[in-house]
């Protein structure tokens, strides 16, 4: 049967990239977008840019709106409640029902709450939306103070960029350093280092309680330390959204269970991003990805399951972040046995590169390194055997290494 | 026709690398890269990602494609097309001539593909 009808329920990067590639392969097939926000939108500006106001709404969109005119793209601004797998249809909030051949959930993650008394304030502040940015920038004004419990990518970001709206900006997290897992303690230590150098004051502890009154809010750590502030932000990842999977009686495992063409146990819907997590025919779960890039590569992945061409190939996972003026990347892994190499830069580290076991680079991360990261992708991807003397040499292109 | 601009020698940029000839100085307001691809031929598009602003002549040069050094988008330098997300909008591209080992840049003509 030909495929003549596909719907996203989820604007995120995921459900876009779904629709983009179903077009790019040839999909001529009604093709529609369901999500609360419109037009679908990037999200990591929202730390950053758009946080700063230096990005607007429409400079966020992931394409404007002359596009998905162009491609016959139907954008639904509606919030889905209900899925109906073996008809293909979803019922949106308001009543309205839209069916199609296949239906693919892009329905991302909410902010994880902290599992402590006032955790769950209406107060407490997250960032995963564009309204919680523009909630969170309200409150960002000289004087203001700001604690972030939370010192990964979003919490390290925001802390960065807050200051230039004149905040006072307290970083809580119970580890020092923390992103260790994800760019090895080199460089986890000289990024954790950037917060304090900058004006960020840093806080080693658990939370252990928020209040809130007309004086503002108290967060108290296990010491029983406490830091008050005007406004708490909680960055501690996110949890995925599986309850419309779970309601259609797909099965779930903290996250919607998909295999590696992205097909959930409904063979009517697909599951792609944040929220999905592939088990291989094996029966071994994989652990779930929340990074920008993996999103694109599951929607992709899930398009061309779609339409029946090959599943591309991906290599190493890659992922980004910005703060206090440098630009941070990792591919691959940095938390295996095995090696690691140092470059430094002005005598810091500013590449670190992760060897397995057998030799072969398994990972690597860089501060103002994108091209090496580049070059490392492409090392891990073609499993290029490097003399590690060569990966330690500033002098040596790494270009040259990846050929 | 706008004339062209001699922006050196062809041997002024190896291969698998870029230059950038400023905005003002190439006849539009936008930044210019260059590039010498590894099929031996010269391409130009403007310089700026047109995902989020970033030096294209700065990114990763491989066959006839650059890949954006801050988000991995990638460009066909004979096209301008944008050949993956998170990149939609292609770059513009501005005609490049080698004569006589001379390298010229026609801003605002479109490359032939």
């Amino acid at each position: 049967m030909t495929l003549a009808s596909v719907t996203i329920v989820g604007g995120g990067m995921s459900g876009f990239t779904v629709a983009k590639e179903l077009r790019g392969r040839g999909f001529t097939g009604a093709l529609t977008i369901i999500d609360p926000a419109g037009v679908p939108y990037d999200r990591p500006p929202l730390s950053k840019d758009y946080l700063l106001g230096a990005r607007s709404q429409e400079d966020i969109q992931l394409a404007g709106r002359t596009w998905f005119a162009e491609h016959h793209v139907d954008i639904v601004t509606g919030t889905v409640a209900a899925l109906r797998s073996d008809e293909g249809t979803v019922v949106l909030e308001d009543g309205r029902r839209i069916t199609s051949d296949k239906v693919v959930l892009a329905t991302g993650g909410t902010a994880r709450r902290l599992p402590i008394p006032g955790g769950d304030l209406p107060s407490v502040l997250e960032l995963r939306t564009r309204d919680d940015a523009d909630r969170l920038r309200s409150l960002l004004v000289p004087g203001s103070r700001l604690a972030i419990i939370g010192a990964g990518l979003i919490g390290a970001e925001v802390a960065s960029s807050a200051l230039p709206f004149g905040a006072d900006v307290v970083l809580i997290d119970p580890v020092d350093p923390p992103l260790v897992p994800a760019v090895g303690p080199e460089l986890a230590r000289r990024l954790h280092a950037m917060h304090p150098a900058n004006g960020v004051e840093v806080v080693t502890g658990v939370p252990t309680s928020i209040t809130v009154d007309a004086t503002g809010h108290k967060v108290t750590l296990e010491s029983g330390h406490t830091i008050t502030a005007d406004a708490v932000l909680v960055g501690i990842g996110i949890v995925p959204e599986t309850a419309l999977a779970e309601s259609a009686g797909l099965e779930t495992d903290n996250g919607t269970l998909v295999d590696e063409s992205q097909r959930t146990t409904h063979p009517n819907v697909y599951a792609v991003g944040d929220s999905s997590r592939v088990r291989l025919a094996n029966g071994t779960l994989l652990r779930r990805a929340e990074h920008w890039e993996h999103a694109m590569k599951t929607g992709a992945t899930a398009a061309a399951a779609l339409v029946g061409d090959d599943l591309p190939e991906h290599g190493a996972s890659w992922f980004w972040s910005d703060r206090h003026g440098v630009h941070v990347e990792g591919v691959g892994s940095m938390t295996g046995e095995g090696a690691t190499i140092v470059r430094e830069k002005d005598g810091e580290p500013a590449v670190v590169f992760k060897l397995d076991v057998g030799g072969y680079l398994a990972g690597c991360a860089a501060v103002d390194g994108g091209l090496a990261v580049r070059a490392a992708r492409r090392i891990i991807d073609r499993r290029i055997r490097v003399d590690p003397k060569q990966l330690a040499d500033p002098s040596i292109d790494l270009k040259k290494l990846a050929r | 026709m706008n004339e062209a601009i001699s922006i050196g020698t062809a041997g002024d940029i190896e291969q698998g690398e870029a230059t950038v000839v400023p905005a003002g100085t190439n006849g539009t307001d936008q930044d210019i890269a260059v590039f010498h691809a590894e099929d031996g031929n010269f391409y130009a598009l403007n310089d700026t990602c047109t995902h989020e602003t970033a030096s294209l002549a700065d990114g990763w040069i491989e066959g006839t494609e650059v890949e954006c050094p801050v988000h991995s988008a990638k460009f066909c330098l004979k096209s301008g097309s944008a050949l993956c997300l998170p990149a939609t909008l292609p770059a513009r591209t501005h005609m490049v001539e080698v004569r006589d080992g001379e390298l010229l840049l026609y801003p605002n003509i479109d490359a032939v593909v």
